[in-house]
């Protein structure tokens, strides 16, 4: 009886938005009349910090305080369509439509400041709230004067609005050949799960991830490292411990409450080393790409393999419980061989557990690896 | 300052953490009724009757509906994209899942919807219910779906279908084909704020629905098209949420608070409780997938033969969706040039299994992942060597033919070496992702890298 350490590696990679694409999002900013911002999206922030994140991409692009700006996403009456807050798509493509939006009001900001500095639009730029000559530093006009002239002076609304569209690509149903890409940029990330396995209890504790994303451009490297550490508590609940159909694939037992159902608690929560590669996207907000959803991806086959590390038995029927540690280890299976072929876990796949091998009749039925 | 990358707080941190922000079920209108709903004791089960008019005559109820109040009753979140709907709102002839909604109460407070719930009377007919996916196809098995053991509108065929390259001929020439099969579970999207809906109507005739739902124009879209309704007849107040993960992009209480108020006239609240957020909501999807793949004794990665089985529920909801998806990642990280893959998506009489973090890929990924550690095993070759060699580099072909033009396979591989003092081959540590050439661009590949003026899709949309 002793406890057994071993490590695993995972590598990932995980695409930004809606597979397939189609999936609009669309924002409008308004400048009140000294100057602050107000922006209008749809993008349900659901705690992953986007409203956050948004804001501060108006901010830079417009060129004023990240203070100025208001961002208002509370109702469909005053804001534009947002696809939803799902596919990994927050930053990339609803931050692409604020950008989008801020652009348009960044061109008309500076059209009224033309004329009440009478320069040339292309000769002027916005800093931290100013308009300011290029290269005549000293010739500057607050943004709070620049929206009072246009609402007291020529009668204009400073608006934009944007909208972040990519057309939908259609597959070939017979070959999975796309006539476009069907995502925006792709993220990669690779994860390392080192642990410590009991083999008397079957109990795996995991005690260190390294994790490593590239996120293209970190816009909020707070934000980004909650996803990160958010993401690496959900991967260690899907390799250790949750699951809604213990004893699946019967429906028995399945937990209705907090107590009985094993979620990853901060008890659990392993060292964690992060690290944030920025490779930036060709079209993605100041170079971002997606994290959100590819954050719990990475850890349960590290974890699983760090098992096999540990002990020499594979489980990949997740999550890997106590028991089937234990039965892994009880059984010791060895892969199959037949000639070239070696074959893992050929106790659970189709052919065993099918009656007929997967096949039906009239020619249903499932086509399996080895035919 | 610039904004962009700083580390500026959460917006809402200090709210959540201080208990001031207001979420749905914080919102308390005068005069609003509460919902409370009969729900199917059965996994499988013919409905021979059904009777409310006991409830609707219980002191304090305002309105019950059934399947008969809903304008239009089967909607599919997917229809936009030819996915056709098999869902009901409210179960119809028949119910398929454990918890499937049959009729709902809206009453004075949740003690008297739930009384009245009591008083409905429904005839069931129990029917076997249908668990293991993998015995699908068999010669005993009762499907019970209209159509059939596994969603048949991928174009003309069943399953998801990946074709590309010789993958007889790969496997022919493989010094070792590696298979096994990976099981990733059923989980719970568990956000702290079980499913909650408001619906308000107004002196306008509008309604105003308060909602907690991840996508609010997605959510008005399924309401208006359930009570036949143009978008400017709804108002959704939502965005703030107390946790999603995936479990929040089905509508669950919005069209059914929208119903029970349209009927009453009142506004009404619909909250559930834990345990129905645990045994009702849809979970992630339980996955089964088999892989093969031909290799050659240096680790090259010839080919790769795939069947995955998604556990779809009773219903189909966002399941083609995630199998397709799930389709296009399959080759992982890495660039594989022969490939046959085919999903299914099966239906089973447990919750319909929908979206969560990393839907479709988080299955895909656990499977490739532990399957390329198990290839490193089998071939006694290094299990980071083995990755950087097949990587993704700029110019390689997805399984869809997409060129890649910035994938970062090897960084990443060697920012985590580097991280845990792991030693490298020398020819690895130099990796890039430029493209492919010499040693790296051996004959079985040549296929899958993009050629200038070639008829390969460019990668970078319409």
């Amino acid at each position: 009886m002793a406890k057994h350490r071993g490590r695993g590696i995972a590598t990932i990679e995980y695409p930004t938005g809606m597979n397939q694409n189609g999936d609009p999002s669309q924002a409008w900013i308004k400048v009140k009349p000294d100057g602050r911002i107000d922006v209008f999206a749809g993008t349900v922030d659901i705690g992953q910090g986007s409203k956050t994140v948004h804001t501060q991409i108006v901010a830079d692009t417009i060129g004023v305080p990240y203070e100025w700006v208001t961002m208002d996403v509370s109702n469909t009456d005053s804001s534009p369509i947002c696809t939803g807050s799902f596919a990994s798509r927050g930053t990339f493509i609803g931050g692409n439509a604020v950008r989008f939006a801020a652009e348009r009001v960044r061109e008309r900001i500076l059209e009224i400041a033309s004329k009440e500095m009478e320069i040339d639009a292309a000769d002027l730029e916005i800093e931290d709230g100013e308009v300011v000559a290029k290269g005549a530093p000293d010739r500057k006009l607050g943004l709070a004067d620049v929206a009072a002239a246009a609402t007291w002076t020529h009668g204009e609304l400073l608006t934009g609005a944007g909208a972040a569209f990519k057309p939908y690509s259609t597959v070939d149903d017979d070959t999975g050949e796309v006539d476009s890409e069907p995502h925006s940029a792709i993220s990669y990330a690779a994860c390392v799960a080192e642990v410590e396995v009991d083999d008397e209890t079957g109990e795996v504790r995991v005690d260190k991830l390294v994790q490593v994303y590239d996120v293209g451009r970190a816009i909020n490297p707070t934000l980004v490292e909650g996803q990160i550490e958010g993401g690496a508590l959900m991967g260690l609940g899907l390799g250790l411990l949750e699951s809604s159909y213990p004893y699946y694939p019967s429906v028995e037992h399945r937990g209705e409450q907090f107590g009985a159902y094993l979620a990853p608690t901060l008890e659990d929560l392993p060292d964690l080393d992060n690290v944030i590669l920025e490779h930036p996207s060709a079209d993605g907000p100041y170079g971002a790409k997606a994290i959100g959803e590819m954050a719990n991806n990475a850890q349960p086959p590290a974890i699983m393999s760090a098992i096999h590390d540990a002990l020499g038995v594979w489980v990949t029927e997740a999550p890997a419980t106590p028991e089937k540690v234990l039965n892994a280890i009880q059984e010791r299976r060895a892969p199959q061989r037949d000639g070239k072929r070696v074959v893992y876990d050929d106790q659970i796949s189709i052919a065993a557990v099918s009656g007929n091998r997967g096949k039906g009749g009239d020619g249903e039925g499932f086509l399996l690896p080895d035919e | 300052m610039k904004a962009v990358g700083a580390r500026l707080p959460r917006y809402d941190g200090v709210g959540h953490v201080t208990g001031r922000t207001r979420f749905v079920d914080d919102v308390r209108i005068p005069g609003t009724l509460w919902a409370k709903a009969l729900r199917s004791p059965h996994p499988h089960a013919g409905i021979k009757r059904l009777d409310t008019s006991k409830a609707e005559k219980h002191p304090g109820v305002h309105a019950v509906i059934t399947h008969k109040d809903v304008p239009r009753n089967v909607y599919g979140h997917l229809e936009a994209l030819g996915v056709p709907a098999d869902e009901p709102l409210l179960a119809d002839d028949d119910v398929r899942y454990k918890g499937q909604p049959i009729a709902v109460v809206a009453a004075e407070d949740e003690a008297t919807a739930l009384e009245a719930v009591e008083l409905i009377e429904v005839e069931f007919e129990e029917r076997e219910p249908v668990f293991d996916i993998r015995k699908a196809y068999d010669a005993d098995a009762k499907p019970f779906h209209q159509w059939g053991p596994a969603f048949p509108h991928f174009g003309p065929y069943a399953s998801r279908r990946i074709r590309k390259g010789d993958v007889d001929d790969a496997f022919e020439r493989a010094d070792v084909i590696v298979q096994g099969v990976y099981r990733p579970q059923a989980i719970e999207q568990l956000p702290i704020e079980p499913q909650v809906g408001l619906s308000v109507p107004e002196p306008d005739g509008r309604l105003t629905i308060y909602s907690c739902t991840q996508a609010m124009y997605f959510s008005m879209g399924v309401v208006a098209a359930h009570l036949e309704w143009p978008l400017n007849k709804l108002k959704f107040v939502g965005g703030t949420v107390g946790g999603g993960f995936g479990g929040k992009v089905d509508t669950a209480t919005e069209t059914i608070t929208a119903l029970l108020a349209l009927k009453a006239n009142r506004p009404v609240k619909w909250r559930w409780t834990r345990e129905e957020e645990f045994l009702c909501s849809s979970t992630r999807a339980p996955w089964h997938m088999e892989l093969a793949d031909a290799v050659t004794s240096d680790g090259w990665l010839l080919g790769r033969k795939m069947i995955t089985l998604h556990d779809a529920g009773a219903y189909t909801r966002f399941s083609s969706y995630g199998v397709t998806k799930h389709s296009f990642h399959h080759t992982g990280a890495y660039t594989i040039p022969n490939l046959r893959f085919d999903g299914y998506v099966i239906y089973t009489n447990r919750s319909p299994t929908s979206a969560m973090r990393g839907f479709g890929v988080t299955s895909v990924s656990y499977a490739v992942e532990i399957h390329m550690n198990r290839i490193a095993e089998t071939l006694g070759i290094d299990p980071l060597e083995l990755r950087l060699k097949n990587a993704n580099r700029i110019g390689d072909l997805t399984a869809n033919r997409v060129r890649l033009s910035d994938p970062s396979t090897v960084p990443v591989v060697l920012a985590a070496a580097d991280r845990i003092g792991y030693e490298l081959g020398a020819e690895f540590k130099q990796m890039t992702s430029e493209p492919r050439s010499g040693d790296l661009l051996p004959d079985h590949l040549l296929t899958s890298v993009a050629r200038d003026g070639g008829a390969e899709t460019d990668g970078r949309g319409a």
